[in-house]
């Protein structure tokens, strides 16, 4: 499908072998920023892009003016749009990225930039219609100021544009959908929803002492030089304040400003037989001061670096299928793959799609003690700020609560304005990334359960599992890196976890071992009527999602769960040995590799 | 496929492209660069070489932290049933970079970029067969900014390593493909040998008043409110200064300087029949003080719309039209440069090709390729032509080989080719010429291509035998192009010239068969007016051609789509 591990790479720089999850991960957040490919810069000289006061903002009042021009201008049109509107988002981030003790990069830079989404025909069929629905939106940057006559001039070329690619699109989908067969879900394409308006304040920035924290980022990725098996160590300081603001025809005027920080550590290693291992620690909070302290992070840091030289050392999972017990962020992202994305409301109808899900609404999906809600409105679970929270979304909904499963049964999708079979209206889910149409997306995915042993209880209980199986032992996955799911027809409908800290439990009490190379795969509908228990305290898992309307912020949230049979695989690895040489700074054989990790041989 | 990940980092080589759009421009640069030969020629022991390269970089955090790696890589890398590397080089460019765009009179972009760019290239085999081939090319990575001695030899260590390993895969691949074709019975080098070279210049900064120059784009682009026709007027700067460090395993240990200042203007309007019609002149210059001024550059943004506005009013150029176009020097340039330029690199063809190079003049060699009266030279060590900067000269290219001119074209004969350490058929060396973008393996490139005539006339008399051929061959008129749009040399501004000598701008005309043939059998004269285009490619490049005039070169309508009008009219101004 769309989305491979190094579509990140571009220009004439090539990274491979070690670097590749550097690609990876450099992929997720040029994604996430993608409406600012070349982002480095210094802000800050130019007009602030953040208003103070909404009411009075020109920029708001640029996008107004040229909306109702644009509408009555383009109202005499042949084909008029029956919808027009306009987000405008801005940005101002900055990213300082240390490693071994030196800054890799800084970048400071903002961006401006403004979507204009049209739509001609009638709701009932436009021209964003099943396949075209990329013909709905024209974007480009804005001038950052408050200029308004160049915010209108750029607008109005937008806007001209689209007008241009939307109406010959409609043509082909009436004369697409006449020629076809009659589509199984016959809903409209655009639903009827009351317009919005909500100017959020835009706060004042918070304090950010950048040459401290570059300071501190130095510092923190420095503590890696100890390690000589860390081959590849960066600590990521993202500060970002977004600002977005939407107009429609339809009346809607939304302003709505986001703050977000997040310290990204990532370490690698090298296992002998060319197996890459990771480990990544986020931390997220709306400000800075909000993030852990330099001795707690540095704490993290030691944990990770013994994690891979434990790792390292590990030996290479056998394919197994047997009870399983997942950590609650292993549990969490499970969901999200499993049925997080199946919810998501397009999929029930795009004829491509698998729509695992679609007829099952009123049936029991998942055994009855669980229950599964998607609530972008919440700010924090357990004390952690959940990543995928916001107040309207990218359609201009406002955010809701939904349950989509109910004591086991399947009662709700996750919906943007893209009605279904039976679910006519928007639920706040429609997100996207900026210059992308929205779909219906996952914001904060929290699992509950009713049938819960407390945390400390849940090892004892796997053992018993594995006892009553009559297997040698069983797997306790406590930390993933993520995972991927696909959901179409054309494919196997499958997905996949990426956990990186696996133990095997054994019957037999013999102490747990560590294992390495386990991916958990299988198919959706079966996995998730194999949960037996969960513990009884929720997890958080902070990412980025990636999918056809791009990289957006989620949480998933879940108690760890024992499952009575799980699939693991062996994973696919390069096969290219670690470095030849020992690391600067560990040159000298006597204090080698070995010499770091050895406990003493004799009392 | 979905995919959830915690990790984030940066997207660098998504973010930054050092691709500079193919701009060009009239202009002027200079480093003072002295260059001396290391102590002891090609066959002095190594170690000597080493030393006198850690002596030459001492003081320079970067240039001692690469020795340091490769030292060490030298003296240690190797691999099981692989040999040991017999080359090994590091490039780093150290790239400063501002860049800024306005629009309708604001500012939409401004990014300043600091970042180092390490290039790694692992030789396994000898200078007759080795690995450099697929992978086997090199690897990049970006470098600390700061110079902490084992942050910087981290990421030296990890990208050696990469690049030893992709050597050795590559030289079994390429030893495998080789098995397709016959053995070669002279077979050509996969790398020329070259004397160390010691030379470790100041570096260059940036010197520019970055806030000002927003003032003067939003300042530029303001003035479309004066010209209600012109449909988009943009402004962008983009100032570098690119520090390139080597070393190499034969001892070589350079630094040089260098600095890039382009200013671009880009409008574009319909005309009253849909046709698309644009401009997009450029200043590059290497020295900040060559750069228009303020007021000169507003004078300059209203000029390029009065031509846009007139293009809007030009008749459209007859269906078809064969005989006399003179090319003004901006215009000929383009055409040095691209019929002349790209076809002088002596880049090798692929593997099992037995050409001499890639391009047209491939099988050239010791032929006329131009009119006896022209020689067509390239010399990188030309710092200044007419008080103006060359932005393509340099001291040392990015393989560390000394500048030097090469004579390519003589009096209408192809005699060389522009050549860097790959060799090719019959030339075995380096003629300094093997440059590269940063982060990117050098090739062959023009430095400062000039074309000099034995026979030039003043721009009048090539006009008046314009006028004369028309007239003896009872047309109404002749062309003159003054200047063309890239890709695909259309012309910009192209003017009927009639008999009577008045000029009459036309628009919708492409040339065609404006080829080789046409350089080597229909170019007549040329002008005493040579002029320096300065061009911002992959790595700035310079070419100096006077005016050209062709005996008969076709011009026709352009088979392009006329795009629709504006659906509704453009907002009303509010100031």
């Amino acid at each position: 499908m769309k989305i491979s591990e190094t579509s990140g790479t571009c220009g004439n720089l090539r990274f491979r072998g070690l670097q590749v999850v550097r690609v990876a991960a450099s992929w997720v957040l040029a994604a996430q920023l993608a409406f600012v490919p070349f982002a480095y810069g210094t802000a800050g000289k130019s007009d602030s892009p953040m208003p103070a006061a909404p009411a009075s903002d020109p920029v708001l009042k640029a996008m107004q003016g040229e909306l109702a021009r644009a509408s009555s201008e383009l109202g005499k049109a042949e084909q008029p749009p029956y919808y027009l509107s306009y987000t405008v988002y801005d940005q101002e981030f900055t990213v300082l990225v240390g490693a071994y003790g030196s800054l890799l990069h800084t970048t400071a830079a903002q961006h401006r930039q403004a979507d204009v989404t049209m739509r001609v025909g009638t709701p009932e069929l436009d021209n964003t219609h099943g396949q075209s629905r990329g013909s709905g939106i024209t974007s480009g940057p804005l001038p950052f100021g408050n200029d308004q006559d160049a915010i209108a001039r750029i607008l109005w070329e937008l806007t001209d544009r689209e007008f241009k690619r939307a109406v010959p699109t409609l043509l082909n989908v009436r004369t697409n959908t006449a020629v076809r067969a009659e589509e199984e879900d016959k809903s409209p394409d655009f639903s009827k929803e009351k317009p919005q308006t909500h100017l959020g304040e835009v706060p004042p920035p918070a304090l950010f002492d950048r040459s401290a924290w570059e300071g501190e980022i130095k510092r923190l990725s420095a503590a890696f030089r100890k390690y000589p098996d860390v081959y590849f160590a960066t600590v990521v300081l993202q500060v970002q304040r977004s600002n977005s603001r939407m107009v429609s025809s339809e009346g809607s005027s939304i302003v709505s400003p986001t703050a977000s920080t997040r310290l990204v550590m990532e370490a690698q290693t090298r296992a002998d037989d060319g197996m890459d291992l990771l480990r990544v620690e986020t931390f997220q909070a709306p400000s800075a001061g909000g993030l852990p302290g330099e001795t707690d992070l540095s704490a993290k840091i030691e944990k990770m670096a013994s994690d891979l030289n434990a790792l390292r050392k590990a030996p290479v999972a056998e394919p197994y299928d047997g009870p399983a017990l997942l950590s609650g962020r292993a549990a969490a992202v499970f969901f999200h793959e499993v049925l997080g994305h199946r919810l998501e409301g397009h999929r029930q109808r795009d004829e491509e799609e698998g729509q695992t899900f679609t007829k099952k609404v009123g049936q029991e999906v998942l055994p009855k003690f669980l229950s599964v809600i998607d609530d972008p409105t919440m700010h924090e679970i357990a004390g952690v700020k959940l990543a995928g929270t916001y107040d309207f979304d990218n359609e201009g909904e406002p955010a809701q609560r939904v349950n989509v499963i109910e004591n086991g049964v399947l009662k709700n999708f996750l919906l943007s304005r893209m009605p279904i079979k039976d679910f006519g209206n928007s639920n706040g889910h429609g997100r996207s990334q900026p210059g992308l149409m929205p779909t219906g997306r996952q914001g904060n995915l929290i699992v509950t359960s009713s049938q819960t042993v407390p945390d400390s209880q849940l090892r004892q209980k796997l053992i018993d599992e594995v006892k009553k199986q009559n297997k040698p032992y069983g797997l306790y996955f406590d930390d993933i890196q993520g995972g991927f799911t696909l959901t179409g027809r054309s494919l196997p409908q499958a997905f996949q976890v990426l956990p990186v800290i696996v133990y095997k439990v054994y019957a037999d009490g013999r102490p747990d071992e560590l294992v390495r190379g386990v991916d958990i795969v299988g198919t959706p509908l079966a996995a998730l009527t194999r949960i037996l228990l969960t513990g009884d305290q929720p997890h958080v898992f902070n990412g980025v999602c990636g999918a056809e309307s791009g990289q957006v912020p989620v949480a998933a949230v879940a108690p760890s769960m024992l499952f009575s049979e799980m699939e693991v695989q062996k994973r696919a690895h390069e096969h290219e040995r670690p470095p030849l040489l020992p690391p600067p700074g560990f040159e000298d054989t006597s204090v080698g590799k070995d010499a770091q990790a050895k406990p003493e041989g004799k009392p | 496929m979905r995919i959830l990940r915690t990790s984030t980092g940066l997207a660098l080589a998504t973010m930054l492209s050092f691709h500079l759009p193919c701009l060009r421009a009239g202009s002027v640069d200079s480093n003072d660069t002295s260059v001396r030969t290391a102590p002891g020629d090609s066959k002095a022991a190594p170690d000597a070489a080493m030393a006198a390269a850690h002596s030459a970089a001492k003081g320079d955090g970067l240039l001692e932290a690469l020795l340091t790696e490769l030292d060490r890589s030298k003296a240690q890398l190797k691999m099981d049933q692989v040999q040991a590397p017999y080359f090994i080089e590091y490039r780093v460019n150290e790239v400063e970079d501002f860049s800024a765009e306005a629009a309708f009179g604001a500012l939409r972009e401004n990014q300043h970029v600091y970042v180092r760019v390490l290039r790694v290239v692992v030789r396994i085999g000898d200078y007759k067969q080795d690995s450099y081939f697929g992978r086997g090319q090199g690897e990049s990575s970006y470098l600390p900014l700061d110079d902490d001695p084992i942050a910087l030899r981290h990421q030296i260590w990890l990208a050696t390593d990469e690049a030893y390993k992709a050597a050795g895969q590559a030289l079994a691949e390429k030893q495998a493909a080789l098995k397709q074709f016959s053995a070669d019975p002279n077979p050509v080098d996969d790398f020329a040998k070259a004397p160390p070279l010691i030379a470790v210049e100041p570096t260059v900064a940036l010197k520019v008043d970055e806030f000002a120059w927003e003032k003067t784009l939003e300042d530029a682009t303001a003035i479309y409110k004066n010209y209600p026709d012109v449909q988009s007027l943009t402004a962008s700067a983009r100032f570098t200064a690119d520090n390139e460090y080597l070393v190499n395993s034969e001892g070589t240990v350079t630094r040089s300087g260098k600095t890039t200042y382009l200013v671009s203007l880009n409008s574009s309007a319909q005309a009253a029949d849909g046709m698309r019609l644009g401009r997009s002149p450029a200043y590059i210059v290497g020295r900040n003080e060559e750069l228009p001024s303020h007021d000169a550059l507003l004078g300059d943004a209203k000029k390029m719309l009065d031509t846009v506005v007139a293009l809007r009013q030009a008749p459209i150029v007859e269906e078809e039209y064969r005989g006399p176009v003179l090319f003004a020097a901006d215009a000929a340039n383009d055409i040095v440069s691209s019929l002349i330029g790209q076809n002088v690199l002596g880049q090798k063809p692929q593997l099992g090709r037995p050409n001499r190079t890639t391009g047209a003049f491939a099988t050239s060699y010791k032929t006329r390729v131009l009119p006896t009266f022209l020689t067509v030279v390239d010399d990188p060590t030309l710092k200044d032509f007419q008080g103006k900067s060359l932005v393509g000269s340099y001291a040392v290219d990015s393989e560390a080989v000394k500048a030097q001119p090469v004579n390519v074209i003589e009096n209408g004969v192809l005699t060389n080719y522009l050549a860097g350490r790959q060799p090719i058929r019959d030339f075995p060396n380096s003629n300094g010429h093997g440059r590269g973008a940063p982060g990117s393996s050098p090739g062959p490139s023009v430095g400062v291509l000039l074309v000099k005539s034995s026979e030039s006339q003043s721009l009048a008399d090539l006009k008046k035998k314009v006028i004369q051929m028309v007239t003896d061959q009872g047309k109404p008129y002749g062309y003159r192009v003054d200047t063309l749009g890239q890709p695909g040399n259309t012309p910009r501004l192209l003017y009927r010239v009639y008999a009577d000598g008045h000029e009459e701008l036309v628009r919708g005309a492409v040339f065609s068969e404006l080829d080789l043939r046409a350089l080597r059998s229909d170019l007549l004269a040329v002008g005493n007016d040579p002029l320096v285009s300065n061009r911002a490619g992959r790595t700035p490049t310079t070419v100096i051609s006077p005016s050209l005039l062709f005996g008969e070169l076709e011009v026709k309508r352009a088979d392009t789509s006329k795009d629709k009008l504006p659906d509704y009219p453009a907002p009303p101004l509010k100031k």
